[in-house]
């Protein structure tokens, strides 16, 4: 009991006190949690803040990728995941091509905003955690579970700068479709429907709309990818292209990338709209 | 990311053929993150002389305007067309009056002069100091991305077709990497007795 | 009121104002590195000029690194050369010792999961670095992964990293990945092929000679080192030394 306790209760990086700046690896020993060093000074997260945060200081030498726009939602036929995939450092477009959907298990997806290495890391990791849990318990993990190691490990970390905004999102005989909010101040909420990132707003404002439990999995795909667009259309942090997932009973799949250069004027052709971009493109001499 | 030179976001580049001359810009009007408009024309005819005005928003209505009225009393006075070269010096001794509280501009000038025929271009900072160029001058969010682009792209002596499609794919490619430029270009290739202005389809992100 | 002796303002200011002294571990020393992924074949390039602020350091101080095993795996960290060193030592001391321990050579996808945990074990004090590691995958066909300073990282056909990478990054999506451009018979949007080695290796050498034309931190000389089955080659092209 006590060495369960143990392993369960020891908190992350923080305490380990003997990283100054070395870093260290060890094959022989495993543990659930990997080893992060800190810089050999009294406040490591002013430290961090004051060369990686763009925000509070534009002149940092180091900058982190962020800006983004993901939203999943719950409906009748299970779970529609739709993310952009622009990565951007300052105003500066680092890729178009990122993938935010983070595929964790044939279950289990995580969708990726804030620091992509956050999210690229600790849902990677999660997935181990997850398997983990699959060779101990003999069953599947759940939606709530695998959510809450995640808000467990981040709020280890509160206040030490780590960033993310994710939606853990999966399918359990037990939960039906489920889909978690998990973000890196601790917070886990339930919900059927969440858009997150410097996108949400506009993202939020056409899925509100047309929103309804009863949507067939083409309309609820469209639905999805049709809110991503409007966001990256007026986010100048968002775009590239969008990729889809749909989750049910058997697993995710994925419904491919679809190039927001090509897909915009598709859209708007089709269903008449962005009736701001104009289309005239006759030369005038 | 208060700068005020990048609140509104923005692009112009400038270029110089074969006995023509070609200046484009970006479409965007931001607020930060959120795009506002995507109507938002950053060049400005004056008689034979092109300006291309990127900076902040209020600044490039004001001076366009500014140059507007400046220009026609200089109609008035001298009974003729104003030149690329004396526009140029017009648009740097009025930046320079508000040496200690400047406009937030990056402009850029493009024209041929009708009298000799010469193609002229060249770029300011925000106080007015001129930069002759005689291949090719950028400005805007993007200025580092057009400058890679123009520098590997440009070469002397374009005809006006390969000199429209050499700064297209300068300005398009550049602000597909910036994410405060886009939504939308304009291309104008002038050549000594012909304007040809063109929208650009681009990406809507 | 006017009793009050006078204070020079600025020896009051030194006074009363403790001097704050911020730990500042890093410096930019420049340069720029490129790699793009052929049909059965990789580059990786870098200048070689190093730099801090204004001086020139060294003319030639390379930065792109073979790693230790067979096949061989190159790899560029630009940015504080003293993390970029460190931390392409150390991957050289891991990549040995994944051979030692599973008795086979590491894979690209493996190497680059590697360096991600290894950037990631620094989250809290960041190798001030752009990783880009270039190599072949288990298909034999050319690969490129880059990396953000704390480890995030994305399989790419093409990538610029450093001090220009703003200025080449633009040109390769035009040239590499045909962005912008469009077929003229039917209108359609041109897709990426393969390029052959020889055009591959005339758009680095373009891209560096536009680069060190524009950036004060770019020059001096180009190394491009080419990964194929036969091993590794290596070039020399001769850039600005101004």
């Amino acid at each position: 009991m006590d060495a369960i306790v143990a392993r369960y209760s020891r908190t992350a990086g923080v305490e380990h006190d003997d990283l100054r700046g070395e870093e260290q690896y060890d094959c022989s020993a495993p543990s659930s949690l990997p080893l992060l060093s800190l810089p050999p000074i009294s406040q490591p997260a002013a430290f961090l803040r004051a060369h990686t945060d763009d925000a509070s200081n534009p002149d940092c030498k180091i900058k982190i990728a962020h800006g983004t726009t993901t939203l999943a939602f719950r409906f009748q036929g299970g779970i529609v995941v739709a993310v952009d995939s622009r990565a951007t450092a300052g105003s500066w477009i680092a890729s178009q091509t990122v993938k935010k959907v983070i595929e964790i298990n044939p279950f289990l997806l995580g969708t990726m905003a804030g620091g992509a290495a956050d999210c690229q890391f600790w849902e990677t990791w999660l997935g181990i955690q997850c398997r983990l849990h699959e060779l101990r318990e003999k069953s599947r993990i759940s939606v709530a579970a695998a959510s809450k190691i995640l808000s467990n490990l981040v709020y280890s970390y509160k206040g030490m700068g780590l960033s993310m905004g994710t939606m853990i999102c999966g399918y359990t005989k037990l939960e039906g479709p489920a889909i978690y909010y998990v973000d890196s101040d601790g917070t886990r909420l339930k919900g059927d429907l969440f858009c997150v990132g410097s996108g949400q707003t506009f993202a939020y404002g056409v899925l509100d709309s047309a929103y309804k439990w009863d949507l067939s999995v083409e309309e609820a795909l469209a639905l999805g990818k049709r809110s991503i667009l409007a966001a990256t259309h007026r986010d100048a942090f968002s775009g590239g292209s969008v990729n889809l997932y749909h989750v049910k009973e058997s697993g995710w799949t994925y419904y491919g990338n679809h190039n927001v250069g090509e897909l915009f004027w598709k859209t708007k052709a089709e269903e008449q709209s962005f009736e701001n971009v104009p289309t005239d493109f006759t030369v005038d001499a | 990311m208060s700068d005020p030179s990048s609140i509104n976001g923005g692009s112009v580049v400038a270029m110089v053929g074969k006995d023509c001359v070609a200046i484009g810009c970006d479409m965007r009007l931001g607020m930060q993150a959120l795009t506002v408009s995507n109507d938002f024309p950053k060049i400005f005819q004056f008689n034979n002389a092109f300006l291309g005005l990127t900076g902040l928003a209020t600044d490039v209505i004001t001076l366009s305007e500014v140059f507007r009225y400046k220009v026609n009393l200089y109609n008035l006075r001298e009974e003729r067309k104003i030149e690329p070269e004396t526009f140029a010096n017009l648009v740097s001794s009025s930046l320079y009056e508000k040496r200690f509280g400047p406009y937030f501009v990056g402009p850029v000038v493009a024209g041929i002069n009708s009298k000799s025929g010469h193609p002229y271009i060249c770029g300011f900072d925000l106080i007015g100091c001129i930069n002759f160029a005689k291949d090719f001058v950028v400005g805007g969010t993007s200025s580092e991305q057009l400058f890679g682009m123009c520098e590997s792209l440009w070469e002397p002596d374009l005809e006006p077709d390969d000199l429209f499609e050499t700064i297209s794919q300068a300005l398009l490619n550049a602000q597909d990497r910036d994410a405060m430029s886009g939504w939308g270009a304009i291309v104008y290739i002038i050549t000594k007795d012909k304007v040809v202005k063109r929208l650009l389809k681009t990406r809507q992100d | 009121m006017y009793s009050e002796p006078y204070i020079d303002p600025a020896s009051a200011h030194a006074a009363a104002a403790p001097i704050e002294h911020r730990f500042n571990p890093y410096s930019d020393n420049g340069g720029t590195i490129l790699a793009i992924a052929g049909s059965d074949f990789a580059v990786l390039a870098g200048d070689t000029r190093h730099t801090t602020g204004y001086s020139i350091n060294s003319r030639f101080q390379p930065k792109v690194h073979t790693l230790p095993c067979d096949p061989p795996i190159l790899v560029s960290a630009n940015g504080y050369s003293a993390d970029g060193d460190t931390l392409v030592r150390r991957l050289g001391q891991r990549v040995q010792w994944y051979s030692y321990n599973h008795n086979k050579a590491i894979s690209v996808a493996a190497c680059a999961r590697l360096i991600q945990t290894m950037l990631y074990g620094k989250r809290f004090f960041p190798y001030y670095v752009h990783t880009i590691v270039a190599g072949l995958d288990e298909e034999g066909r050319g690969a490129v992964y880059s990396f953000d300073p704390v480890g995030s990282y994305e399989r790419e056909q093409c990538r610029a990293g450093g001090a220009a990478a703003s200025l080449i990054m633009p040109f390769l999506d035009n040239q590499v990945n045909l962005k912008n451009q469009y077929d003229v018979q039917t209108g359609e949007p041109k897709t990426a092929v393969y390029l052959s080695l020889d055009d591959t290796i005339k758009l680095v050498k373009d891209a560096f000679s536009s680069a060190t034309e524009r950036h004060i931190h770019v020059g001096d000389h180009l190394e491009i080192k080419i990964i194929t089955k036969e091993g590794v080659k290596v070039e020399y092209f001769p850039l600005k030394r101004d």
